[in-house]
């Protein structure tokens, strides 16, 4: 008898370990590699657990999925993926900004997805001028994941104090929207909240303490351009000077800190912006409305008290005469290493709908990617959403080019340059405009 | 010649090239690490700095890279703030090694080593604290102290005080830079300054105190020449290890505020090569950066051994030359 158990008992150890070797041979493996400020944009890796069962059973496969997400700094995140991708190890998705399609693409490191695409009606739905923004070298190398609007907050408590009515104050974003309230009338509202002893000197208004891509969109508000219509790099003088000029008389007449450039974001900037008691207006993104609610302001109401401090508006109309703001989706590319990017885009495609987007949009409040999302009850009824989601029709975006990061880091020389009170504005505009020739040489046409 | 004679001299030329291959057996541990972790990068980075590569055209196959010649070099004479990055470096270097690496770590060993030896070993860890402790969780506390109100801690004094506060590490950034490297660079000029005065024989120290000098005239006519060696090799060891050295600076000001206030040359080499905000980073211009740094250790290794003439201090001692 106990032969008998024994035998069987080996005979079953065989046979699970025979169908555990036939399994493991079978699954799929994909590791999707995501970036995300926890809790709030978890999703943006999470998601793809949630769909993992319905891919597998949908193509009948096992799939072994592996997510990576932290919230490493940009540059080193970038590399990670560039080291990795010639190793041989890069993960089979990556999530990083739109324009590092023009480095990456060109590097040959992800795949065109053009005649992919179609084959998934998920992505028919997604908001049609997202996909601009995907582009490089007359293809589409990304699936967007997010969008967002880089808008101005402003404290209504200290509008407030300023005299300004209820309705004043709600009314804003639409005057912003409308280009009847300007930049120049933000910055002389901000002089008299300095002028009334409201807020102290340099705190009228603040923009972004490091480089990134909220600056480009005083550029584009006097009209300069980043790429000529062939898509070469382009640099528009009197745009600079003006965008430096705008910057340097901000600095000049106590508006902006001279130093804000260098603020801690964690230890100084976000803890002051979001108590709304210290800054008249700072320029930042939709996604810093969840991190204050959690990790600034919970105490005093969270969101609650948010609503009823901090409102949100376009960037107001500048020489163009039109408000702007800036998005800088996050998208889903599919490394050329890739051994199953059938698997991946699948994947892809599965997440890419309102039920699983609103997840992500709702928590962090970046903007909805899908028509049907901007129609759904979640989506449409979201406070935040709906007073934001106007902005996609305002907004402009980064440049895919190779050259983009020498530009951009010419460009906020010249910004820090005219903050510090290290050159004039002029002078600004010629230290880029030289330090963009030199890295660029013939690869810069200056207008 | 004689039998005899051919014996003694096969016996001494057999002796002689034992001794040779001993000392190059010795040597040579040390001598496959420089191979490995020195002269293999330097060749490389001195490839890749004539070359274009990029994030946008990255690869690790040396023949697929593009070779541009000298372009990378061109690039960084023209940049207008090469010269300004070039003397923030000599700046950052002169003054932290000669305040601190050298000059506040002599003192605190010549204290410690003059006080109750417990007391002195207790100074002499609190003083080790900045460099065991991590680069990042060293500068955040720099930044906590620094901060301007009401984050700061200073601030927070100042405020009770009711004295003015300030964004410290902004307005006064390279009194932070030196100041913050210095505290890490001193450690290490203390352990060798105190390991070298206690190594002093205590007789030669007592005699000095016996023939009735003072503990200052001491210091200056007995200590201090005994540790001349240590003391150069600290100036030496010290000063190309600060021309390297950006980690503390990147945390703390990252180059700025401005136009390159504080921004050093390995800086500089990092945030081209190696990170980039938007990405597509610079790996040939970078190591064009690299390249220089390594020249000026070079030449700067060979002045130093030269001038403080550090063949004397391997050579053999002379007793042994009798």
């Amino acid at each position: 008898m106990l032969r008998r158990l024994l035998f069987a008992f080996v005979l079953l150890l065989l046979l699970s370990s025979v169908a555990g070797i036939a399994l493991a041979q079978d699954a799929v493996s994909i590791t999707v590699r995501c970036k995300a400020s926890p809790p709030e944009e978890d999703w943006r890796c999470n998601n793809f657990a949630v769909v993992e069962e319905e891919v597998e059973a949908e193509l009948g496969i096992e799939i072994d999925l592996n997510l990576i997400q932290d919230n490493a700094g940009w540059g080193d995140y970038k590399n990670e993926f560039v080291l990795a991708s010639e190793a041989g190890e890069a993960p089979d998705i990556i999530l990083s900004g739109h324009e590092d399609i023009g480095a990456w693409a060109p590097a040959g490191f992800i795949i065109p997805l053009d005649d992919v695409i179609g084959m998934h009606s998920e992505f028919d739905d997604i908001v049609p001028s997202l996909w601009d923004s995907h582009g490089y070298a007359g293809q589409i190398w990304g699936i967007p994941q997010d969008a967002e609007a880089r808008p101005i907050f402003y404290s209504k408590l200290l509008l407030r104090d300023l005299g300004w009515s209820e309705e004043d104050i709600e009314s804003l974003p639409d005057r912003v929207a409308a280009g009847e309230w300007t930049f120049a009338d933000m910055l002389a509202t901000a002089e008299a909240a300095i002028d009334e002893g409201i807020v102290d000197e340099g705190n009228g208004w603040w923009h972004r303490p490091s480089n990134g891509p909220d600056f480009l969109y005083y550029y584009y508000g006097h009209g300069g351009e980043v790429l000529d219509m062939e898509g070469n790099l382009v640099v528009d003088s009197e745009a600079l000077v003006a965008t430096y000029e705008l910057l340097g008389g901000a600095v000049a007449s106590g508006v902006l800190r001279s130093d804000v450039i260098g603020l801690d974001w964690n230890e100084v900037w976000h803890p002051t912006v979001a108590q709304a008691d210290t800054v008249l207006f700072a320029a930042g993104g939709t996604w810093n409305w969840p991190n204050w609610a959690i990790n600034y302001v919970a105490d005093k109401g969270g969101d609650e008290f948010l609503f009823e401090n901090i409102g949100l508006t376009l960037i107001p109309a500048m020489a163009t005469g039109n408000a702007i703001t800036l998005t800088h989706p996050l998208t889903y590319m599919i490394s050329s290493g890739s051994e199953n990017p059938d698997v991946a885009l699948e994947l892809i495609a599965a997440i890419t709908t309102p039920e699983h987007n609103n997840k992500h949009a709702i928590d962090s409040f970046h903007l909805g990617i899908l028509n049907a999302q901007l129609q759904s009850e979640a989506y449409a009824n979201n406070r935040l959403l709906s007073s934001a989601h106007y902005m996609l029709d305002h907004t402009t975006a980064l440049p895919n080019h190779p050259g983009w990061n020498a530009w951009s880091n010419a460009y906020f020389l010249g910004i820090q340059a005219v903050e510090t009170g290290e050159a004039d504005a002029a002078g600004a505009a010629e230290i880029a405009i030289a330090q963009m020739q030199n890295e660029l040489g013939d690869g810069i046409a200056v207008r | 010649m004689s039998q005899q004679a051919e014996k003694r001299e096969a016996r001494s030329s057999r002796n002689a090239l034992r001794s040779y291959l001993g000392a190059y057996g010795f040597m040579a541990p040390a001598g496959v690490l420089v191979v490995v972790f020195f002269l293999i990068p330097v060749a490389i980075i001195l490839y890749l700095s004539v070359t274009n590569l990029a994030s946008s055209n990255f690869t690790s196959n040396l023949a697929a890279m593009e070779y541009i010649g000298l372009r990378n070099y061109e690039t960084l004479l023209n940049d207008q703030f090469a010269r300004k990055i070039f003397f923030n470096t000599i700046f950052y270097v002169l003054f932290t090694l000669s305040i601190f690496n050298v000059s506040l770590a002599l003192i605190v060993s010549l204290l410690t080593t003059h006080i109750d030896r417990g007391a002195g070993f207790v100074f002499r860890a609190l003083w080790i604290l900045p460099r065991i402790t991590s680069p990042v969780v060293y500068i955040l506390i720099w930044k906590r102290m620094m901060a301007e109100a009401p984050f700061g801690i200073l601030n927070q004094f100042n405020n009770w005080l009711g004295m003015p506060t300030y964004n410290y590490i902004a307005t006064n950034p390279w009194v932070f830079v030196v100041v913050v490297n210095g505290f890490i660079g001193l450690s290490f000029g203390m352990i060798i300054f105190t390991s070298a005065i206690e190594s002093i024989p205590k007789d030669l120290l007592n005699a000095s105190l016996v023939d009735g000098s003072s503990k200052l005239q001491r210091i200056r006519y007995v200590i201090l020449p005994l540790i001349r060696w240590p003391l150069l090799f600290v100036f030496t060891y010290q000063t190309l290890s600060l021309l390297t050295s950006f980690v503390e600076i990147q945390l703390l000001t990252d180059g700025g505020p401005g136009l390159y206030r504080t921004e050093v040359w390995s800086l500089t080499a990092y945030h081209r090569a190696l990170s980039n905000y938007f990405g597509n980073a610079q790996w040939g211009y970078g190591s064009a950066f690299a390249v220089l740094l390594v020249l000026i250790g070079v030449v700067l290794a060979v002045i130093y051994m030269r001038v403080f003439r550090f063949d004397e201090l391997v050579a053999e001692p002379r007793v042994e030359t009798l």
